[in-house]
């Protein structure tokens, strides 16, 4: 009888420490300030995002996408901070990653692209598995949008991406690669010498006009990028060459590492700068996506067909 | 879980349902969870709790109108779960979607069902506790609590504290509820139905206070890479570490059991059930561990690796075994036998193979996109590779619904058709003493 007794007393114990350890002393001794790099849904100043927010929640966007961004997340801007959630409630850290983290999403799309990318996800990014959630009222729908747009602004990256460490000055390998250098990405005279490698090397699948849309691009599961978004524009310059140097794992952008020289690699660099535009050109007809550019290819003779060889 | 399948399909077929709000796939994720939570797998539980307290203490139920009212409660919860959640009226807190009426009448139907056991086993004829009742007794302690505190219908904590919170309830009503509350089945069942002696009273005890100490505090490990404090976390992922001692020991305990009895698998079909049971629970308990130590759950995280594993603990060990009991209590409670050991036999092979399939399938695709974070390659292009695996995981969906369609038609069959009755006296069920 005793034994049962002091088991009851026993469990009661047990869970109140428990409880105490893993509810009641984070809360005491966890309380993070407010960094001033998150949002601050409580003020009336952020206006429609305010309601975005509860479409979210509503919506249950959280089930497939995260808002926080790891150590190891490339490309997901500044990692987050414990004081970045002190007004996030009910939180949205979410827990798998169906679809990308949103942490830092905010600008990186024009608010249009976002709209048409929750209306008909496949419309504006091909094979995403993304539901449609055209059911949204116009109302509801820019105020999601709305919030999407204000995720991260607080946080201010310097760059969304960067080279891995062998193409930056951090390391050895990547400032002799910057001793090597001898084209100045940023003169006009630069950009016009890339030009013609980006016709040659680059338009079959990315388009004359750089809107990724080639002939090649049709046949390609995962279509080519399309340089005049205004994302491009954070693109540091050794982010563009290492892309152009080492290609795009998952897709059949190649390695030019292989065909160019580090000269013909950089001069291209300086062209794919000018490309990024204030306003995405996109198609915006339904039917008109998948429809390649048709390039009319000048008479030409013998000698200008010849492939680069790298060797000048 | 048609919830389930029909999220399974837009996964491969995400044009499959268009612009009808009640079937996008996040509000099914919201019902699917709950329907199989609070729906499947709690009224399975509490049913098979009705049935074996009573007859592990040799009385009846202490009182048969709150049984009654609690079954009731539950009912209506389901149906307000399903009016409220395809709608997106949510809390917008994983497991904890149910809005503040559903929370409140949840927890009443908790706290009668265990005024009701408490009673029944203070009530008791026999003197000596079986295993099955500490577990019943404290899972019903503390699974109340653990609702009450995860549930923040009242209360609004700030972003992270709110997410430690969450966490703890969302690990601790599989810890600290399908966990015990399955073991302790595990306990009445097995030595039921092979006729064997459970091997070790003094393990099953140490088996009992491993999980008591070590589950509740490890639900943070879900959340080890956000910027929570480290304390912790570490505090999460030694206790589930540590959670392999309770684990092993009760499974030891389970298959010396068993011990000379494996060939009964063959003809005992509940038995088949529950042995699967153990062995998925063997499987899921010794994947939690290593998940949740920093270095795998740092690659792993995020993936559907892990979705795999909560299918592993919900669907292969807790389902199997709650179907198990069924398959045992029903001919007991009813008087009749079942209808068709064929139709049984078909449930099992289509869950078990359609589980399997569902585990391969999350599994593979967990390891593509672990690997595409891993490696920084963007969203959109390793998305493309694992959509065969979404498509097997709805071939795995069809088989499961299958089985449990199977299942229904045969319980049905079983219950009303006249005929059953005199099937019972040729196949009367075997009574085998503890």
């Amino acid at each position: 009888m005793y034994g049962y007794r002091l088991g009851a007393i026993g469990i009661v114990c047990t869970f109140f420490a428990i409880i105490f350890s893993t509810v009641l002393m984070p809360m005491v001794l966890f309380r993070p300030n407010p960094s001033g790099h998150g949002n601050d849904y409580t003020a009336e100043k952020t206006g429609n995002a305010v309601r975005g927010r509860q479409i979210y929640v509503r919506e249950g966007c959280f089930y497939c996408h995260t808002q926080f961004n790891r150590l190891q997340d490339r490309g997901y801007g500044p990692l987050v901070k414990a004081g970045d959630y002190v007004y996030e409630t009910p939180h949205q850290l979410g827990t798998a990653r169906t679809g990308p983290d949103l942490t830092n999403e905010g600008l990186r799309f024009p608010a249009q692209w976002q709209k048409a990318h929750l209306v008909q996800p496949r419309a504006v990014k091909p094979g995403s598995i993304m539901p449609s959630f055209s059911y949204l009222s116009d109302g509801d729908m820019n105020d999601l949008v709305a919030y999407i747009e204000t995720l991260g602004n607080m946080r201010k990256p310097e760059n969304y991406v960067e080279a891995p460490d062998e193409y930056r000055t951090t390391t050895e390998a990547g400032r002799k690669l910057m001793a090597r250098k001898n084209v100045d990405t940023n003169a006009v005279a630069s950009a016009n010498a890339g030009r013609g490698i980006y016709t040659q090397n680059c338009a079959a699948c990315h388009g004359l006009q750089a809107e990724g849309n080639g002939p090649n691009s049709i046949s390609l599961e995962k279509k080519p990028a399309n340089f005049t978004r205004p994302f491009y524009k954070q693109y540091p310059d050794e982010f563009w060459f290492y892309r152009v140097s080492e290609g795009v794992p998952g897709t059949r952008m190649p390695r030019f590492g292989e065909v160019l020289t580090e000269e013909q690699r950089w001069y291209l660099v300086a062209y794919l700068k000018t490309l990024p535009q204030n306003q995405e050109v996109t198609i915006n007809k339904v039917d008109q996506v998948d429809k390649p550019e048709q390039i009319e290819l000048p008479a030409m003779t013998h000698e200008e067909y010849e492939p680069p060889t790298g060797a000048e | 879980m048609g919830a389930g399948l029909l999220g399974g399909i837009e996964f491969s077929n995400p044009d499959f349902v268009h612009n009808v709000p009640q079937l996008a796939f996040p509000h099914l994720r919201m019902f699917h969870v709950n329907a199989v939570a609070i729906g499947w797998l709690s009224m399975g539980y509490v049913g098979s709790i009705f049935h074996m307290v009573p007859t592990l203490c040799k009385n009846k139920l202490w009182s048969e109108r709150i049984g009654n009212i609690t079954m009731w409660a539950w009912n209506v919860v389901m149906i307000g779960a399903f009016c409220t959640l395809l709608n997106g009226n949510t809390e917008g807190r994983e497991y904890a979607e149910l809005g503040a009426v559903l929370d409140v009448m949840v927890m009443l139907a908790l706290l009668m069902v265990a005024g009701n056991i408490y009673m029944t086993i203070l009530n008791r004829k026999v003197k000596k506790l079986y295993v099955t009742l500490w577990y019943f007794l404290g899972s019903l302690f503390w699974f109340p609590l653990v609702y009450i505190i995860g549930q923040r219908t009242f209360v609004s904590l700030p972003g992270l504290n709110d997410a430690i919170v969450g966490w703890f309830y969302g690990h601790n009503i599989l810890g600290m509820w399908f966990t015990t509350v399955g073991v302790g089945m595990m306990y009445y069942l097995l030595p039921r139905l092979t006729g064997a002696p459970l091997y070790s009273h003094g393990l099953s005890m140490l088996g009992f206070w491993g999980i008591a100490l070590f589950y509740a505090p490890t639900g943070t490990h879900h959340i080890l890479q956000s910027p929570v404090p480290e304390w912790l976390k570490a505090i999460a992922v030694i206790s589930s570490i540590f959670l392999l001692v309770p684990v092993l020991t009760v499974l030891t305990n389970f298959f010396m059991t068993m011990k000379g009895k494996w060939t009964m698998m063959v003809t005992d079909l509940p038995l088949r059930f529950a042995v699967t049971s153990c062995m998925f629970y063997l499987v899921t308990c010794i994947q939690g561990p290593f998940q949740a130590t920093r270095w795998v759950n740092w690659y792993l995280h995020f993936s559907q690796w892990v979705v795999g594993h909560a299918h592993l603990a919900l669907l292969g060990t807790f389902s199997f075994i709650l179907t198990s009991s069924l398959y045992y209590s029903w001919p007991r409670l009813t008087g009749r036998a079942w209808q068709s050991q064929g139709l049984i036999r078909a449930h099992y092979w289509l869950k078990f193979l359609g589980f399997l399939l569902m585990m391969v399938s999350l599994t593979t695709a967990g390891l593509i996109q672990a690997a595409g974070w891993a490696f920084g390659i963007p969203i959109d292009q390793w998305s493309l590779q694992i959509r065969p695996y979404w498509f097997l995981r709805a071939i795995s969906g069809v088989m499961i619904l299958l089985g449990q369609c199977i299942f229904f038609y045969n319980l049905y069959k079983s219950t009303y058709s006249p005929s059953a009755v005199q099937a019972e006296a040729a196949t009367k069920p075997r009574e085998v003493k503890v």
